[in-house]
């Protein structure tokens, strides 16, 4: 394994995914592949020396080569997530390193079924499990669970649709927490034990669970399955604060 | 930060993901997937499932058991200190070839 060595990024596309939420894309002069669900940090130095160092998930699958998609939720007080979603243009210089983790990644020759659990931004690792998922044409069977306030949060949405189907055996859940959209049947409340049982039945009585939200989330969901007889190594989480995932490091 | 658990603020809890670069700094690995022992209670926990505290000066690691801290770890700049006085053991995987 190469060093973990800090290289400047150059943004090469910027894409608003939500109001808050904006997608970028670094050209990596060191690239590798990265295993879906790993972060890169980011450090932003100020012309006085001053750091402030986060960590981001990539978004992208690890078949894009040369280059990663970070997706960057806008916290109001963010140092750095503020200056990457408002101040950053295409051409502009990032420093990052990575790729970072071992723990929080899934590749497709760890097989399945997979169970994939959401809160708000978490989707972010999740996206890039997806992502490889189908690069790599696999039809491990799949089901992601995503909560989220309203449909206005919901990540890549178009992507999602376009990807779940009945051929390859993936299917997206939402659950609404605040506002449902008109005549929606689905889920509307916080992930509970009950709607954990109906969305995992298909997959049968063990599975891989990748659970990525804010920390109570994680903590509920990860118990709730642990309750529902998963065994607890095949239950693994990232949690960040309900601030979001921007943390020093 | 106090090392009372009834002081934390678990808003800011984040786990042992978050600090993968850091400890990859210092191991010159990746060791979010490495596990370790708990001192205080005996449990095994990957270093990626410890809840972390990091906005401090520097990372507090506690065990996802009995929330005890395990991994103590300070940045000054030119140097890293590294307290894991509560970690009976941690496991590196040797690499395979």
């Amino acid at each position: 394994m190469p060093p973990l060595d800090w290289q400047l990024g150059v943004v090469t596309s910027l894409r608003d995914e939500t109001a808050s939420v904006k997608t970028l894309t670094l050209a990596l002069p060191q690239w590798m592949p990265h295993r879906a669900g790993q972060h890169y940090d980011v450090r932003l130095v100020a012309p006085d020396g001053y750091q402030a160092q986060r960590s981001y998930s990539v978004a992208s699958g690890p078949e894009r080569v040369g280059e990663i998609e970070l997706t960057v939720e806008r916290l109001e007080d963010g140092e750095v997530s503020t200056y990457l979603t408002d101040q950053v243009v295409v051409g502009d210089q990032v420093e990052v390193r990575g790729p970072i983790g071992g723990y929080f990644v899934w590749e497709v020759g760890m097989g399945g079924p997979l169970f994939l659990v959401a809160g708000g931004s978490g989707v972010v690792p999740l996206m890039a499990m997806l992502r490889h998922r189908a690069a790599a044409s696999s039809h491990i069977p799949t089901r992601l669970l995503y909560s989220i306030p309203a449909p206005g949060s919901i990540l890549y949405r178009q992507e999602l649709d376009a990807l779940q189907s009945a051929q390859n055996d993936l299917e997206v859940f939402y659950t609404f927490t605040r506002t449902s959209p008109p005549g929606w049947r689905g889920y509307a409340r916080r992930i509970d034990r009950s709607m954990l049982a109906e969305v995992t039945r298909p997959l049968g009585p063990t599975f891989l669970t990748y659970v990525c939200g804010p920390t109570l989330m994680v903590e509920a969901t990860a118990t709730a399955l642990v309750e529902l007889g998963l065994a607890p190594a095949h239950v693994r989480t990232e949690r960040f604060g309900p601030t979001g995932k921007e943390h020093s490091p | 930060m106090s090392d009372t658990p009834g002081d934390w603020n678990s808003a800011l809890m984040l786990d042992g993901n978050a600090v993968g670069g850091l400890l990859e700094e210092v191991f010159g690995r990746e060791m979010t997937s490495s596990r370790c022992q708990c001192a205080h209670c005996g449990a095994v926990a990957a270093l990626a499932t410890l809840l972390a505290f990091t906005q401090a000066p520097g990372v507090v690691l506690r065990c996802p058991g009995c929330k005890e801290v395990i991994v103590r770890m300070v940045n000054t700049g030119a140097a890293v200190f590294l307290d894991v006085r509560a970690a009976t053991y941690v496991r590196l995987e040797r690499r395979t070839a």
